[in-house]
């Protein structure tokens, strides 16, 4: 660890100020909450992938319990537009209208005392639909033969990218051409709590509060008011503990449109929460990509080109408020990684098909992305005979180019990423293990390096034209009359510790110790407006936000205190909790000068800043175009070759995240993103069949990793400040889970590699390990 | 829908209720009994979120029917609070930062109290074993392994 714990401030690794509720069982989640005479949903779903539908028969006797669409007249559609050319945006119902596009889609609410009883009624409802032909295959659904999932729309496809570099000569003078064809599977976010949703009607505020498991309250608040044709005003979010998102909890449900409009209905509370059972079969919504990529690079292992074609299964609908073609779309911004790369073609479609909505799931496309480059640049350096080190020092992006523009225009704003790579291969004893591979031992070592651009805001979004663009974060900090620091942000936490972070931010710029210092958030009545907690913006955007509105109210709280010292402002400053005169060790509190402002305003100086001991600042770093946090994983994995089983012995991850404000807090960030990325490498797989039906229904058959799966990972750190944040931190949240794949798929083909096998996709089961094992004996591929 | 009275002891109290055949043990607690520190992570018995003591051994309460709970006696991350070990662990877990959501960490509790008590020689390996049943979604297990280690060690 190179990071000093110094006090409370930023880069202390603090204990978290959130741990005591959840350690005593007093976490206040969603499905924690009841109302007096709150009703429970639950919904009659598609069992069937693509249908046209003719009708519902509600129960005998229950018919006022049970809701279509055509009850909830007046709720309006969930649209998430993209400016980018050529988009084609889908309308999706909040309840089925007339069309099931996904096993899984809701397509009645049925009210009940109980959740029990609500889906008694739902199993008594009678569906009556017309089955069509599923879209199952992303590779097949944009071909014009395809049954149309959107009647109106040309082909299966929300989106089509190119960028159109001439790659013709590069046969010609490379040393080395691959082209390797790679798969990523469908993965389900599964975080430990699933969504819920609690809907009710304030009569006295003629206000809608939603209690809700999101990341993002502040846009849930305007696309639910858009979708229920209330204004803005009239919609509370409360966002309570979230048991874990990761992109998951980031989007306007159609569950939190029709619970609204339930409760406002019925005059009554309305929850819905959802069960495991439908996590997995109606919200298998992440990563699954196809690749078809070719490089070429000269005999030192330098890349001259790269070619890519990618496909993204975004599925049936673009999910609000991120769309159906991020995914796909970045593919080719990111493609060329942390790498120097001359030239690029790239074609991605976001091919739309009859399963559930893609969401992004941390590392959105990296992690696939980062698969598809670290597995053909070790393909790559085999073929050169250079190491897989090699290569990449012979690519990577040089200190000294720093800030670093890409050809794609993105801009690295520092680090040291050659040296990333160099301690973790330093962190190996590679000639033992070269010598188990001699003395036949299948085991490996991989690589994996990228970086993480975090925190970007209007400058890269607003190109993408989605719904919400971010801009300005905002904070509001605020002293009460007993001295205690308030923060009001609009993000929200999901497990990162912000109670904790940004309360150091607030102890580093004015010293109030951070068990007085009470970060409020999850409440759009409480706190300023903000895009919320996603795209590793939250300690550079809201960190920001908070230490410049301490900032500013230190220059307040100096100005009175000042004042009460007989003293001019200039012969004071503020720090550790206290005004302090330069000269002397003479003081007063922040706590005296708050209860001044509140209760004995008699003794304030002429002139005082009239706006009081509050204060809302707005930031956002300059450029805005994100931090790059990078990192270098690497693997050593023993395949048993009889049985296809993986193990990690060995992980070692060396990243750079910038100024860490909680060493523990970004190591634990890191850590769990990392089990995140094992999953998608070895374990996690929502399979279709060809009806597109999903066959994962348990988490019996969806693995997540356990505690034996994951190693303990050697984590060291680097600290190049990034130039552009308060800090110099940098977004990581991400990091964790994007190198995984790349580094263990290339440690299992280091193992497999005197077998002359090779595994391309994942998740890189035994089956799959035996499958590439038989291919290599039986010489195909 | 017939119902069954139940009469059990949960964190010390005598309890008289009357659930439903198809009610189970986890519903009974958050629900009638308002313990919501007992989290429902999958209700298939996998997850471990819902693990609270029946009876001094840990067990899902997910999969255990509240109708046949008669006479036992239950107790859940609320009834801990004079428990040394339990105390023990609480600071440990904070110290490695061994939650984030928090979602998963009661039932990760109780099964930790368990094998601190039933194995105190247990090495690594052992703990990750015995611990393979409960799933964290946010840490990837390296605070929570090194947290109930420490809790061994400092028992040794
Ligand atoms: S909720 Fe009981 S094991 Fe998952
Ligand atoms: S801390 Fe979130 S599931 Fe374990």
């Amino acid at each position: 660890m190179t990071v000093e714990q110094r006090g409370f401030g930023v880069g202390a690794s603090l204990r978290r100020k959130e741990d005591a509720r959840f350690l005593h069982g007093r976490g206040r989640f969603v499905g924690d909450i009841t109302r007096p005479g709150m009703l429970e949903v639950a919904f009659l779903r598609s069992p069937i992938a693509h249908a046209r539908l003719l009708g519902v028969t509600k129960p005998q006797g229950a018919e006022k319990r049970v809701f279509t669409l055509a009850d909830l007249p007046g709720i309006g559609t969930i649209r998430a537009n993209s400016a980018l050319p050529g988009f084609r945006v889908s309308e999706q119902p909040a309840l089925a209208k007339d069309r099931l596009r996904h096993v899984g889609e809701a397509i009645a609410a049925c009210v009940a005392g109980s959740r029990a009883a609500a889906e008694d009624l739902a199993a008594a409802c009678v569906l009556d639909y017309e089955a069509l032909p599923a879209v199952h295959d992303m590779l097949q659904a944009p071909l014009p033969d395809q049954p149309l999932i959107h009647d109106h729309w040309t082909m299966n496809a929300f989106l089509e990218t190119r960028r159109n570099d001439d790659v013709s000569g590069l046969d010609a003078v490379a040393a080395a051409k691959v082209t390797r064809t790679l798969r990523t599977s469908r993965q389900c976010m599964a975080p430990l709590e699933g969504r819920g949703v609690l809907a009710e009607w304030d009569p006295r505020l003629e206000q809608m509060i939603v209690t809700t498991s999101t990341q993002m309250p502040h846009v849930t608040k305007t696309g639910l008011a858009d979708c229920l044709g209330l204004d803005e005003g009239q919609v509370r979010i409360v966002s309570p503990d979230v048991g874990g998102g990761f992109g998951y909890k980031g989007i306007l449900l159609p569950e939190e449109i029709v619970c609204a409009s339930l409760a406002i209905r019925l005059g009554r509370p309305v929850r819905w929460l959802e069960d495991r059972f439908e996590h997995l079969s109606a919200s298998a919504n992440c990563r699954e990509h196809h690749y078809v990529i070719t490089a070429w690079a000269d005999k030192a292992g330098k890349l001259l080109g790269v070619e890519c074609e990618a496909t993204v299964d975004a599925g049936a609908y673009s999910s609000y408020p991120f769309g159906a073609c991020l995914e796909a779309a970045q593919v080719g911004s990111i493609l060329p990684g942390p790498y120097v790369l001359p030239l690029l073609r790239c074609h991605t479609i976001s091919a739309c098909t009859n399963k559930p909505p893609i969401l992004p799931y941390r590392g959105v496309a990296r992690t696939g992305v980062c698969y598809a480059m670290e597995t053909t640049l070790d393909a790559l350096a085999r073929k050169l005979d250079i190491t897989a080190e090699a290569i990449r020092l012979a690519n990577l992006v040089p200190p000294d180019a720093m800030p670093y523009r890409n050809l794609v225009g993105k801009v690295f704003d520092s680090g040291d990423y050659p040296e990333a790579l160099r301690r973790a291969v330093a962190a190996f004893d590679l000639d033992a293990i070269r010598a188990r591979q001699a003395a036949g031992e299948a085991v490996g070592f991989g690589l994996a390096t990228f970086c993480e651009q975090g925190a970007h805001g209007t400058s890269v979004y607003h190109a993408w034209g989605i719904p919400f663009v971010p801009g300005f974060e905002q904070a509001q900090a605020r002293l009460s009359p007993d001295g205690v620091l308030e923060l009001r942000v609009g993000v929200h936490s999901h497990g990162q510790g912000m109670e904790t972070t940004l309360a150091q931010v607030a102890n580093e710029i004015l010293g109030v110790h951070p068990d007085k210092v009470r970060v409020v958030h999850g409440d759009t009545a409480l706190t300023p407006y903000s895009t919320g907690t996603w795209g590793s913006r939250a300690m550079v955007m809201a960190g920001g936000a908070v230490a410049e509105a301490c900032r500013q109210l230190a220059g307040r709280v100096a100005a009175i205190g000042a004042a009460l010292m007989q003293v001019s402002v200039a012969e004071v400053e503020v720090a550790d909790g206290k005004v302090r005169r330069r000269d002397s060790d003479v003081f007063v509190t922040i706590a005296d000068v708050a209860r001044t402002w509140y209760r004995a305003p008699q003794n304030l100086p002429p002139g005082v800043d009239k706006g009081g001991l509050e204060i809302t600042a707005g930031y956002r770093p300059d450029p805005d175009t994100g931090t790059h946090s990078y990192a270098c994983h690497a693997a050593v994995a023993r395949v048993d070759v009889r049985t296809g089983a993986v193990v990690l012995e060995d992980y070692v991850i060396v990243e750079d995240g910038g100024k860490l404000v909680n060493p523990m807090i970004v190591d634990g960030q890191v850590m769990g993103g990392l089990a995140q990325g094992i999953g998608t490498a070895l374990y996690e797989e929502m399979p279709y069949d060809r009806d597109g039906q999903p066959l994962a229904a348990t988490l019996a058959d969806y693995l997540l990793p356990g505690t034996t799966d994951v190693p303990d990972v050697r984590l060291e750190h680097m600290e190049t400040l990034s130039p552009w944040t308060t800090f110099g931190q940098k977004g990581i949240g991400e990091s964790g889970a994007i190198g995984p794949p790349g580094a263990i798929v290339n440690a299992i083909n280091d193992a497999l590699a005197r077998l002359g096998a090779e595994v391309f996709d994942l998740p890189a089961s035994p089956s799959r390990v035996l499958a590439a094992i038989h291919a290599a004996k039986g010489g195909v591929r | 829908m017939s119902r069954i009275a139940v009469s059990l002891t949960v964190n010390g109290e005598a309890a008289r209720v009357e659930v439903e055949p198809r009610e189970h043990l986890a519903d009974l607690l958050r629900g009638t009994l308002l313990l919501t520190g007992t989290h429902i992570g999958c209700e298939h018995g996998v997850c471990g979120a819902c693990t609270v003591e029946i009876d001094g051994v840990p067990a899902r309460s997910c999969i255990t029917h509240a109708g046949s709970c008669d006479g036992a006696t239950v107790r859940t991350i609320e009834g801990f609070d004079d428990d040394e070990v339990m105390a023990a662990l609480r600071e440990a877990f904070s110290q490695e930062h061994a939650l984030q959501c928090g979602y998963c960490t009661p039932g990760m509790l109780v099964t930790a109290r368990d094998i601190v008590l039933r194995l105190p020689d247990a090495d690594e390996a052992r703990v990750r074993e015995e611990l393979a049943g409960n799933l964290c979604r946010c840490t990837g297990y390296r605070g929570i392994v090194r947290a109930v280690l420490h809790v061994l060690a400092a028992r040794r």
